[in-house]
């Protein structure tokens, strides 16, 4: 005959105790693993826009960012940088250049792609339209949210690379052309991936799609 | 092969990620923002700690402290505004940095002029005489280097006497002097019986701060003449 052993109350509390940090734990778990939880995301079709005709929808792994364009500001840069968004060049490029809560910056168009990605290379590649004359005279707020787009160490090397601020770097006016400012979704670049000790980035998180609102 | 060539560019392109927006854009460490908000939108940066740069890092300045550098500053800027944005874009000037005691291979130097990073780096200790003639000085060196077919050493070597020869560089030479000459006989000060561009530089930084310009030798008039006309190439709008 086998007597009911009862659990007494000290060894429920345990018990319970230990089911309570085994929810936690594999809760932490999924909770940390999905950096994107508590970003949210905004869908452009929900909001209205003054110049909807200069808005473009960067889509990222947390979700939309969205860039309002300045044409007036810096009419070239932004002409060349909706002939890239309107082929869907900038779709599946890498944010191959990213510094912790400072910017991201992609674009590299030949060699930051997903399937043909050359880390060797990448930061140097070419859009194949040539480069754009800088456009740096006019006065411009590089504050967090600032596009604008990368060159090399001259001016007027300026072709599809570009960078997103992720806080304000003043001496950045006249230094860099200006193309627009992130008006929705600057936290989902924050949880763009980056490393410790490196700026450039090695498998890094891509751009989904590049759209401009109205086409 | 190719992943060979990847790890050493990858290897080379690893900064550190903290480096700071103006290490990133000009190539000096330890630098600070004093002033960005200005008319002729020159940026004004001073030393917060010492730095140490150069190819054979043998370029050296120290950070000032507080009431030095606010002093200073007004004086800098005070000379540095009367050049306008345009002409300061034209001979790619843009970063100004104040340190003390700056110096090159332990030299002491009143400033370093680098176009290519659109930087001058000026001693806020040098020489107090002369403080704001050496500002223009500097200057002229930052505008010499962005046009150096304007200046020609060799047209500029012909005004003087024919005896006369430069040293080999502005360092080879004990001809330090800025006091200005009272009796000039082609020349401003000792300095500028250096080289023919820190002439140049002694010419163009007292038609600056216009001292002298009265007692004129004929040496010395051709060599203004030349120093307007090229400036004038440069921007017909420059005003002396």
């Amino acid at each position: 005959m086998i007597n009911k052993i009862k659990a007494t109350k000290s060894e429920k509390i345990i018990f319970g105790f230990l089911i309570s940090l085994a929810i936690i734990f594999f809760g932490s778990y999924f909770l940390i693993k999905d950096k994107c939880l508590f970003v949210k995301n905004h869908d452009p079709q929900n909001i209205s826009f003054d110049n909807p005709q200069n808005i473009a929808i960067l889509n990222v792994p947390c979700g939309n960012v969205i860039i309002e364009l300045y044409p007036d500001i810096s009419p070239n840069a932004v002409k060349r940088f909706i002939t890239l968004v309107s082929s869907k060049a900038y779709d599946d490029v890498a944010f191959h250049r990213v510094i912790e809560g400072a910017l991201v910056q992609a674009g590299d168009l030949e060699f930051g792609k997903k399937n043909n990605l050359n880390y060797g290379k990448i930061g140097t590649g070419k859009s194949g339209l040539g480069t754009v004359n800088s456009e740096v005279d006019a006065p411009f707020d590089f504050d967090k949210g600032s596009v604008g787009l990368a060159r090399k160490q001259k001016y007027n090397t300026e072709d599809s690379q570009f960078f997103i601020l992720l806080k304000n770097e003043p001496l950045y006016e006249t230094e860099f052309t200006p193309i627009g400012k992130v008006i929705y979704g600057l936290k989902a670049l924050e949880k763009i991936k980056y490393l410790n000790k490196s700026q450039y980035v090695l498998r890094p998180d891509f751009i989904n799609s590049l759209r401009m609102l109205i086409n | 092969m190719n992943i060979i060539r990847s790890f050493l560019l990858l290897f080379l392109l690893t900064t550190q990620v903290q480096a700071n927006t103006i290490y990133n854009l000009i190539k000096i460490p330890n630098l600070a923002i004093y002033e960005t908000k200005t008319q002729n939108k020159l940026r004004y940066l001073y030393a917060k700690q010492p730095f140490t740069i150069g190819v054979n890092n043998n370029i050296n300045c120290y950070n000032s402290n507080k009431k030095n550098l606010d002093d200073k500053y007004k004086i800098v800027k005070k000379n540095l505004d009367r050049y306008n944005h345009k002409f300061l874009k034209k001979i790619n000037l843009k970063y100004i940095v104040l340190c003390e005691d700056l110096s090159i291979s332990k030299i002491n130097t009143a400033g370093i002029p680098d176009h290519i990073m659109k930087t001058l780096i000026l001693d806020i200790n040098f020489n107090q005489n002369y403080f704001e003639r050496v500002i223009h000085h500097e200057v002229f060196h930052v505008i010499n280097d962005s046009y150096k077919n304007l200046f020609d050493e060799k047209v500029w070597s012909d005004f003087n006497d024919k005896e006369f020869k430069y040293a080999k560089c502005s360092t080879c030479t004990d001809k330090l002097g800025l006091d200005t000459y009272t009796n000039t006989m082609g020349f401003f000060t000792e300095y500028s019986r250096s080289t023919a561009s820190e002439d140049m530089a002694e010419v163009f930084s007292h038609l600056m701060v216009g001292s002298n310009l009265e007692n004129n030798d004929p040496i010395l008039e051709k060599k203004i003449q030349f120093i307007i006309r090229n400036l004038q190439k440069i921007d017909k709008n420059f005003i002396l």
